[in-house]
C-alpha cells in the first residue's frame, strides 16, 4: 500500500490504489449482502443462491418483537453515556495532558483498565455489588458504561488536548475575550471535532453493549442488543436477525456521516485531529 | 486609541532560585513611537512582553498606560494587542470573521463585527481574501491577518513578539514597509521585541537592549547605534569593532594610533575600548589623505551586495589589532592588500573594558558592571577585549560570525 502511495504519480501505482481501495470496500460491504438479502426474504432455504420468496414479512416480525422502543432505548442509553463519559473524559484528558495528576501513569493506567480487563469477569462480581447497594438497574448500567466508554473518551481528547495550543488562548484574551468568551468561542470550537470523536464512541459503547445490560440490568432493560440475540437465539428467525442488525447500522453511520459533513466543513484548519481519525477505533468497539 | 506606555521596576522570578526573568526593568515609550526590544533568547525580552500584556504576572513592579497602572486588570481589559511569531489564526474561522473576533467579543452582531473589521483587511493589502480559512493563506498572508486582527481590537499599545522572525527575508522587509505604513495611519504605540538588530533599525524610534533580564541601555535609534554604554551593547547590536587602548584627554590611543572622540563621549582617563560599526569605516587606499590607519586585509567575505573585510593594523610598537569594515558595492579588494581606513570620529564611542570580574567594583558605570555578571556564554562568544590581536581562526572569532550572520535566516 506504501509502496502505490509512494508512486502515486505514476499510472501503475494508482491502478494499484484504486485496487486496495476497491478490495478494502468489498471486505467490508461483502458480510452486509447476505444480510440485505435476508431482510428481503420470506424464503430462502439451503442449497438456493437467492431467497426463493422475497417479502417484508422479517420487517413487521422485527417491529411485533418490540424493535422500535428497543431502538429508542439503546439510543438513550448511548446518549446518556455519550453525555457523561465524554466532559468526564475531557476533564481526565485536561489533567493529564497538563500535569496537573500526581502520578500521571497510574491514573492513565486505570483509566485504560477497563478497556484491558474482561467485561464479564468485573461485571459478574458488579452486579452482585450494584443489587445489595440498591442501585437502581438503569442507574447502574449507566453507571458501569460510563467507566468502560471513559478509556475511549480520555484517550481520544488527551491526544487533542496534547496537541491544543493555549497561545490560541492568549490571542483572544488580548483581542478582549474574557474567559468565559474564550471557552465558548476559542476552546470549545477548536476542540469539537475531538470533542465529537470521543461522544462518538462513548455513543458507541452504549449503543452495542451487550453483557453489561444484562448482567447488570437483569435483563429488565430491553435494548436493541438485546433483541438481536434473543432473536439470534431462536431458529428460523433468520429474516428477524438481518433486520435488526441492518438497522441498528444506521445510527452510528448517521453520525460518521454527520461528524465527517462537519469536518468537511472545518477543513483548512490545521492541527485538528479529523473526525475519521478518532472514529477509527470505533470499529474495536462495535466488534466488542 | 494610543497611549504612552511606562514600566517601573518590572521583574519577574524564575523560581528554583534561578536569576530572575526580568529584573528592575524601567522603560517609557511615549504615545504613538515604536521602541524595540533587542537581546539575545533568554535575555527577558519576551517575559517583558507578556507582563506588559497581561500574559504573566509580575513578581515586583508596575506597568503604566498613560500614567495608570494596568498590573491589576486582566490582559482584556487592558487594550494591548500582541502579534506573536506564529500568526494564530483561529483555524475554525475565515480570515474575516479573525479579524472581526474582537468586535465580536466585545458584544457587536456577526454582521455589524464583519462590516467594521473590513477596512483593517484593506489595510495589510488581504481585503480578497474575507472567505479564506486560514489554512489556505501562506505565511506571510497570515501573519498580515494577524497585524490586522490585533490592529482591529484598537489596541492603545501593539505588542509585536518576534512577529516577522519565521518570514523570509523579502516578506520581512514588505512586513516592516507595512508597519511603517500602518504607524503612520493609525499611530498605535508599539512595542517590538527582535533578537535581529537590524530590524531594530528599521522600525524603531528607541531601542532597549536587554540581556540577562537586565536592561543594558535604552536609547535613541540612530544613536545607540555609535554610542553604545558598553562592549556587551556594542556586540548586542552587532558591532564587531573593539580596540582597546587608554584615553587621555578625550583621545583613544591604540594600535590604530590617536582617534580623537566625539565631545558627546565622556570617558574618563584610563583604559578604554574604542567602539567603532564596521558600516562606519571607510576603506581607502594605502596612501589616501585623510587615512586613520593603514593595514593589511586578513580576509574578504560577501555580506550582501556588500563585502565584509577584516583588516590587520600594526602600530609602530608592533601591537596588532583587527579592524572590521563592510565596502560599498564595487569596490573591490583582495586579501594581503594594503588599505587605509577612516574612522568618522561622529562614528566612534569608547567604553571602559569590562573583561576582568576583578575590576567590577571600580566600575562607575552600573550599566557596565551589570554587563559584566553577564552569563558566561556570551563572554565566550568574543575574545576577550584586551587580547588585542584577535585572529580570525582563534575560536571566538567565528562564534560572532555566525552570531552576526544569524540575522539572515
Amino acid at each position: 500500500m506504501t509502496g502505490g502511495r509512494r508512486a502515486g504519480g505514476q499510472p501503475g501505482g494508482r491502478a494499484g490504489a484504486v485496487l486496495v481501495r476497491g478490495s478494502l470496500l468489498l471486505w467490508f460491504l461483502l458480510p452486509l449482502v447476505p444480510l440485505v438479502l435476508w431482510a428481503a426474504a420470506e424464503r430462502w432455504s439451503a442449497p438456493a443462491v437467492l431467497p426463493q420468496r422475497w417479502g417484508t414479512a422479517g420487517w413487521s416480525a422485527a417491529a411485533e418483537a418490540g424493535a422500535a422502543p428497543a431502538f429508542a432505548r439503546s439510543l438513550l442509553l448511548g446518549a446518556a453515556v455519550a453525555a457523561i463519559a465524554t466532559p468526564a473524559g475531557a476533564l481526565a484528558a485536561r489533567a493529564l495532558a497538563h500535569g496537573l495528576v500526581h502520578r500521571s501513569r497510574l491514573v492513565s493506567a486505570l483509566l485504560l483498565a477497563p478497556v484491558a480487563l474482561p467485561p464479564f469477569a468485573v461485571v459478574m462480581g458488579l452486579n452482585v455489588l450494584l443489587l445489595r447497594a440498591r442501585v437502581p438497574a438503569l442507574v447502574g448500567v449507566v453507571a458501569v458504561l460510563v467507566v468502560a466508554a471513559l478509556p475511549y473518551t480520555t484517550y481520544v481528547l488527551r491526544v487533542a488536548y496534547a496537541g491544543y495550543d493555549t497561545s490560541y488562548e492568549e490571542e483572544a484574551r488580548l483581542l478582549g475575550a474574557t474567559p468565559r468568551a474564550v471557552w465558548w468561542r476559542v476552546r470549545l470550537p477548536l476542540l469539537a471535532p475531538a470533542l465529537a470523536g470521543a461522544a462518538f464512541l462513548a455513543f458507541l459503547v452504549g449503543w452495542s453493549d451487550y453483557i453489561v445490560t444484562v448482567l447488570i440490568g437483569g435483563g429488565r432493560l430491553v435494548t436493541y442488543p438485546l433483541l438481536i440475540a434473543s432473536a439470534a437465539s431462536g431458529v428460523g428467525n433468520e429474516a428477524v436477525v438481518a433486520v435488526l442488525s441492518l438497522t441498528s447500522l444506521l445510527p452510528p453511520l448517521a453520525l460518521l456521516l454527520l461528524a465527517g459533513a462537519s469536518g468537511l466543513r472545518g477543513r483548512g484548519g490545521r492541527g485538528r485531529p479529523s473526525p475519521a481519525a478518532a472514529a477509527a477505533p470505533a470499529r474495536e468497539v462495535v466488534v466488542r | 486609541m494610543t497611549a504612552a506606555l511606562a514600566v517601573r521596576n518590572l521583574g519577574r522570578d524564575h523560581g528554583g532560585g534561578q536569576a530572575p526573568a526580568l529584573d528592575g526593568l524601567n522603560l517609557d515609550v511615549p504615545a504613538g513611537s515604536c521602541l524595540a526590544l533587542v537581546g539575545p533568547s533568554g535575555s527577558g525580552k519576551t517575559t517583558a512582553l507578556r507582563l506588559v500584556a497581561g500574559l504573566e504576572v509580575p513578581d515586583r513592579g508596575d506597568v503604566l498606560l498613560d500614567g495608570r497602572s494596568v498590573v491589576a486588570l486582566p490582559p482584556e481589559r487592558r487594550g494591548v494587542s500582541m502579534v506573536f511569531q506564529r500568526p494564530l489564526l483561529f483555524p475554525h474561522l475565515d480570515v474575516l470573521d479573525n479579524v472581526a473576533f474582537s468586535a465580536r467579543v466585545a458584544g457587536a452582531s456577526r454582521r455589524a463585527a464583519r462590516a467594521a473589521a473590513a477596512p483593517f483587511l484593506d489595510l495589510v493589502q488581504m481585503g480578497g481574501y474575507t472567505t479564506r480559512r486560514p489554512g489556505q493563506l501562506s505565511g506571510g498572508q497570515e501573519q498580515r491577518v494577524a497585524l490586522a486582527r490585533a490592529l482591529a481590537a484598537r489596541p492603545r499599545v501593539l505588542l509585536l513578539d518576534e512577529a516577522f522572525t519565521g518570514l523570509d527575508v523579502a516578506l520581512r522587509e514588505d512586513m516592516h514597509e507595512l508597519l511603517h505604513q500602518l504607524r503612520a495611519v493609525l499611530e498605535p504605540t508599539v512595542v517590538l521585541v527582535t533578537h535581529d538588530h537590524a530590524e531594530a533599525a528599521a522600525l524603531a524610534d528607541s531601542v532597549a537592549v536587554l540581556s540577562g533580564g537586565r536592561l543594558l541601555q535604552h536609547g535613541d535609534a540612530g544613536r545607540i547605534y555609535t554610542r553604545p554604554a558598553s562592549v556587551t551593547v556594542s556586540r548586542l547590536l552587532g558591532g564587531r569593532n573593539e580596540v582597546p587602548g587608554v584615553v587621555v584627554g578625550g583621545e583613544h590611543r591604540s594600535a590604530l594610533g590617536r582617534l580623537r572622540l566625539p565631545t558627546d563621549v565622556a570617558v574618563p582617563d584610563g583604559p578604554a575600548v574604542l567602539l567603532v560599526r564596521q558600516e562606519a569605516v571607510v576603506v581607502t587606499g594605502p596612501d589616501a589623505p585623510g587615512a586613520d590607519a593603514a593595514g593589511t586585509v586578513l580576509a574578504v567575505r560577501a555580506a550582501g551586495a556588500r563585502r565584509a573585510l577584516t583588516v590587520e593594523v600594526v602600530s609602530p610598537g608592533g601591537a596588532a589589532v583587527q579592524v572590521h569594515a563592510e565596502t560599498s558595492p564595487g569596490q573591490v579588494f583582495t586579501r594581503g592588500e594594503r588599505v587605509g581606513l577612516r574612522l568618522p570620529s561622529s562614528a566612534v564611542s569608547a567604553v571602559p573594558p569590562e573583561d576582568a570580574g576583578t575590576e567590577e567594583p571600580e566600575i562607575a558605570d552600573r550599566r557596565t558592571a551589570d554587563a559584566g555578571r553577564m552569563p558566561r556564554t556570551h563572554r565566550v562568544a568574543s575574545p576577550a577585549v584586551p587580547d588585542a590581536g584577535v585572529r580570525p581562526d582563534a575560536p571566538g572569532a567565528p562564534r560572532r560570525r555566525n552570531h552576526h550572520g544569524d540575522h539572515g535566516t
